[in-house]
């Protein structure tokens, strides 16, 4: 049997096969399934984006981000209420924040499987592996900097404040370009690796990250890094984005027949209680 | 648009392959490019949306600084970008009877307008900006750049969807009547953000 024919097929175990039971169809794939890696990989994108939203949302506080218009001492009260939360949050992401490369390489493989030219994985593998540095890490360095030593001169923590948020804001210009080569890689794609309208939705999220430029010039209002147009629709549509590209890549890796080629279409779903997934079927 | 589809019997002959497939289809063009112009609408909606519940917390300013626009300008960009639609119109019908120097002709002459409409958009830009009018100067200019900045990029963006039409036009093996459609429809956005964002910031008191 092919690989390809392994990937799409799916076949019926008896009613009383081992590999029925959930731990013995796990170490089935883990043995025998061509596409683990993958699945591996879109697991820990899975995990990321949750503890992600954890940590940033509800651990530390850190997003949405605080008030661009604070003075020193109201970011002195704001590091000082979210003291533990953004030690203990970003202790997380320090440990943990490599997992956001899962999803980088999942997209730039996603590419190395279209019929382009590999000078789009690697241009987007090479943005996005650079831009997690100022676009995340830095954040989470330095309101840890910023929360370690409270007693700290007020000024000094007003400009790590400042360098955590617009260090933040600042790389959105490379999720633009990085949602334009997917865009373009999609639409000259002959292998059918996505849907046109997937390319489209990255054209959106592309043209919305351009709303966050006026950020570095405003200090109030809507158009601030925290502003209804800087955050909290761009934020919106971000949710929407990562929602399809995440379930995308799922679909993807289901139709993957570890070939060359255009995509065959996802097998369809066996009866519930009368199949498992055979090969790399998952 | 209509999808309707008579070509001429000489040229049907020699059709491209999918040439009468979207006579087949409910939309024209690719139906995926309308999930974008539903999207783009809805997020402009919310820009809209901000604006308006923006505006009447500080209503004299906002009327004060809107006073300072060029109106006849805005109409004349407005009238420009219409003709540039009805213009890609003609193009997409005179593609699908197959005529394609008409095509191309009318092709040529949206871009042509899309550059007029992008030369008196800078104008605009300069004027406002030399009467002390700058992104900075209160909330009304803040949201009249942001806006039409924003629709400047999307034309931008329209001038490559134009660069397709015309290459799909130009080659015989290339000619796609979904291609050339999906062209136009992201062009008649272009237009129609335009028309909602001249009337929010131009006309609207």
């Amino acid at each position: 049997m092919s690989s390809a024919q392994i990937a799409v097929e799916r076949i019926e175990l008896p009613a009383d096969s081992p590999a029925r039971r959930p731990l013995a169809k796990l170490a089935w794939h883990w043995r025998n399934n061509p596409k683990r890696e993958l699945w591996l990989a879109w697991y820990a994108i899975v995990a990321f984006y949750q503890m992600f939203f954890i940590v940033f949302f509800l651990i530390t506080r850190a997003q949405p981000p605080g008030k661009p218009w604070w003075n020193s001492t109201q970011v002195v009260q704001w590091f000082d209420q979210m003291h533990n939360g953004l030690l203990w949050g970003f202790a997380v992401i320090f440990l943990l924040g490599g997992m956001s490369a899962f999803s980088t390489a999942l997209i730039a493989y996603s590419m190395r499987r279209m019929s382009v030219s590999p000078a789009f994985a690697y241009s987007y593998l090479i943005m996005y592996s650079l831009a997690a540095v100022p676009g995340m890490l830095l954040l989470c360095v330095a309101l840890t900097a910023g929360a370690l030593r409270p007693d700290r001169d007020p000024e000094l923590i007003h400009a790590i404040f400042d360098l955590a948020f617009v260090s933040f804001v600042g790389t959105m210009g490379v999720f633009l370009i990085g949602s334009v080569i997917w865009m373009v890689a999609i639409l000259l794609d002959k292998n059918r690796v996505f849907p046109k309208w997937f390319a489209y939705l990255n054209l959106c999220n592309a043209l919305t990250e351009v709303v966050i430029a006026p950020a570095c010039i405003f200090k109030r209002g809507v158009f601030s890094w925290n502003g209804q147009i800087s955050w909290w629709l761009d934020m919106v549509v971000f949710g929407i984005y990562t929602g399809a590209f995440i379930g995308q890549l799922r679909t993807m890796i289901l139709r993957e027949d570890v070939g060359t080629g255009p995509l065959p279409d996802a097998a369809p779903r066996p009866a519930a209680d009368a199949a498992v997934p055979a090969g790399a079927a998952a | 648009m209509s999808t309707t589809f008579d070509p001429p019997a000489e040229a049907a002959a020699a059709a491209p392959v999918d040439w009468d497939r979207a006579s087949r289809d409910n939309v024209p063009g690719q139906p995926d490019i309308w999930l974008f112009v539903l999207f783009e609408t809805l997020v402009f909606a919310g820009y809209f949306g901000f604006y308006l519940y923006n505006r009447p917390r500080h209503p004299g300013a906002y009327l004060a600084a809107q006073q300072e626009l060029h109106l006849p300008l805005g109409i004349v960009e407005t009238l420009t970008l219409l003709t540039s639609s009805l213009l890609i119109a003609r193009s997409v019908e005179a593609a699908r009877s197959q005529q394609w120097n008409t095509a191309l002709r009318n092709a040529y002459a949206t871009a042509s307008c899309g550059v007029l409409f992008l030369t008196l958009k800078v104008i605009e830009w300069i004027s406002e900006a030399r009467a002390g009018n700058t992104p900075i100067s209160n909330e009304f200019f803040s949201y009249y750049y942001f806006l039409t900045g924003l629709h400047l990029l999307h034309l931008l963006i329209g001038f490559a969807f134009l660069g397709v039409l015309v290459h799909r036009l130009r080659g015989p093996a290339a000619r796609s009547r979904e291609v050339i459609e999906t062209c136009g429809v992201y062009w008649h956005t272009v237009d129609y953000l335009w028309v909602l964002i001249f009337a929010l910031l131009y006309v609207v008191r």
